[in-house]
């Protein structure tokens, strides 16, 4: 067939019915439509839609190709369409998750693969100096020891207990690299939740503190943490934000030894915690296997000190409470910026949380940490 | 010419080429991906690297991905993206044939 394809845009939100033979393409192929695809790029042969691909911001998803086209390189002008429309929109650097057997498919389109969980999913970039790039302005930072430590941390807000395992983790190794999840979807901005930590930690020696990336805990690495996602992949992500960790960071740094808190309250940041175990120290690896530390968090009372618990007490303004669970500077942060009428709707109220906390059935949270 | 924000040129179709550049401190970086990477990539990156000189692009980071594109595609692809990129068009066409 030489039939021309012509590439055009769809708005899921304003064309339901070239969104619904989208969802029938997705379908036949075997992918499950997503409701975060901002827009579709779609290409037509005659009235028919016979390829797609969608843009959640820099992520490619829901990328498909009609079964019995396919083997015509129609991914080629999909993806230079998908490329040109995400630079519109402002993202050069972008991302996507599939099969393993569809990488080389990706690759003739411009994508790298960065890590694969065996069997189940590649995660690739559209850059061959992506991750690698990255790497190379860490390993500038190494520092001399042989037992050394890092830690990755949301704090939205930082409280006591991030306090005490960066203290617990600075006392059990040679040097430790803190890490700030740079992701600006949580309640406290990047720059809000950067600046508390820093001084928070301030005081301690043998700690260097680094920006996050998108190689950690970020939309493209772990997006289930920022967003309820149901689909086969989002059990995989948090093992593709795990062996970007072991396979790239880890050794660029030289990273012995992973310190966590326990989760007592988040299933999602719980779950992630469970696989680092796994991740992290699989023997079937050729990178060296890094030993997880899962502290206790420290308890204020009966309830363990937690960021969610301090944005419960923020939305109900009791700042005497809040007081004991955090340093001054976060104090002061939440006192200037966060006091007059801020009360966003996904934090529970005080009373149900307690509740759950007590019940140890934790509220659907996912950006706690 | 001075590059000052990332832009994008080209496709990926057969005999084409996609490029990407972005702003640099100093000096350039070429990385080229290419079916015929073995047998001609000395020679596109040659291309490229003149085609920049002859702008004046001196700092920049380029990346390519060849379809096995002819020299005077190559060229066309990269002036255009440095056209994108640049904070204004010094270049004289003729100049550059």
């Amino acid at each position: 067939m030489t039939d021309e394809v012509t590439p055009y845009r769809v708005d899921p939100t304003s064309e339901p019915e070239a969104t619904a033979e989208i969802k029938a393409l997705l379908a036949a192929c075997d992918l499950s439509y997503e409701a975060t695809v901002e827009v579709f790029v779609a290409l037509k042969r005659g009235r028919r839609i016979v390829a797609c691909a969608g843009l959640d911001k820099n992520i490619v998803k829901c990328a498909a190709i009609s079964p019995e086209l396919q083997g015509e390189s129609l991914s080629l002008p999909l993806m230079t369409e998908i490329a040109h429309l995400a630079h519109e929109r402002g993202h050069t650097h972008l991302f996507l998750y599939t099969k393993p057997d569809n990488v080389d498919r990706f690759r003739a389109c411009g994508f790298y693969p960065v890590v694969e969980v065996p069997g189940v999913v590649t995660f690739m970039e559209n850059t061959p100096i992506g991750v690698r790039g990255y790497c190379a302005s860490l390993k500038i930072l190494r520092e001399p020891g042989a037992v050394i430590g890092a830690i990755v941390m949301n704090a939205n807000p930082f409280t006591y207990g991030h306090r005490h395992l960066v203290e617990y983790a600075v006392a059990n190794c040679d040097h430790l690299h803190l890490f700030v999840v740079a992701e600006d979807t949580s309640f406290f901005s990047y720059r809000d939740r950067y600046a508390m930590v820093k001084a928070g930690v301030a005081d301690l020696p043998r700690l260097t503190l680094h920006p996050g990336s998108e190689y950690m805990v970020s939309r493209a690495t772990f997006s289930s943490y920022f967003f309820k996602e149901k689909n086969a992949a989002a059990d995989s992500f948090t093992a593709i934000d795990l062996l970007v960790f072991r396979n790239f960071i880890a050794p660029a740094l030289g990273i012995t030894r992973r310190f966590v808190g326990t989760e007592p309250f988040c299933k999602t940041t719980n779950k992630y915690n469970r696989d680092m175990m796994l991740w992290l120290r699989r023997p079937d690896s050729p990178f060296p296997p890094i030993e997880v530390v899962e502290i206790p968090r420290i308890a204020h009372g009966e309830i363990p000190i937690s960021a969610s618990e301090v944005r419960s007490l923020l939305a109900a303004e009791r700042f005497g409470e809040i007081g004991r669970l955090v340093p001054p500077f976060t104090l002061a942060v939440l006192r200037d910026k966060h006091r007059p009428g801020r009360t966003p709707s996904q934090i529970p109220d005080p009373p149900t949380w307690v509740e759950n906390a007590l019940n140890k059935k934790g509220p659907e949270t996912y950006e706690d940490s | 010419m001075k590059i000052v924000r990332e832009a994008l040129a080209g496709t990926l179709e057969s005999s084409d080429l996609m490029v990407r550049i972005a702003p640099r401190a100093a000096g350039l970086e070429i990385v080229l991906q290419s079916e015929v990477i073995h047998q001609f990539g000395a020679q596109i990156e040659a291309v490229a690297r003149e085609t920049l000189e002859k702008l004046g692009v001196d700092a920049a980071q380029v990346i390519i991905e060849d379809k096995g594109a002819l020299d005077c595609v190559i060229r066309a692809r990269i002036q255009t993206v440095v056209r994108r990129a640049a904070d204004a068009w010094t270049a004289d066409w003729s100049a550059l044939a």
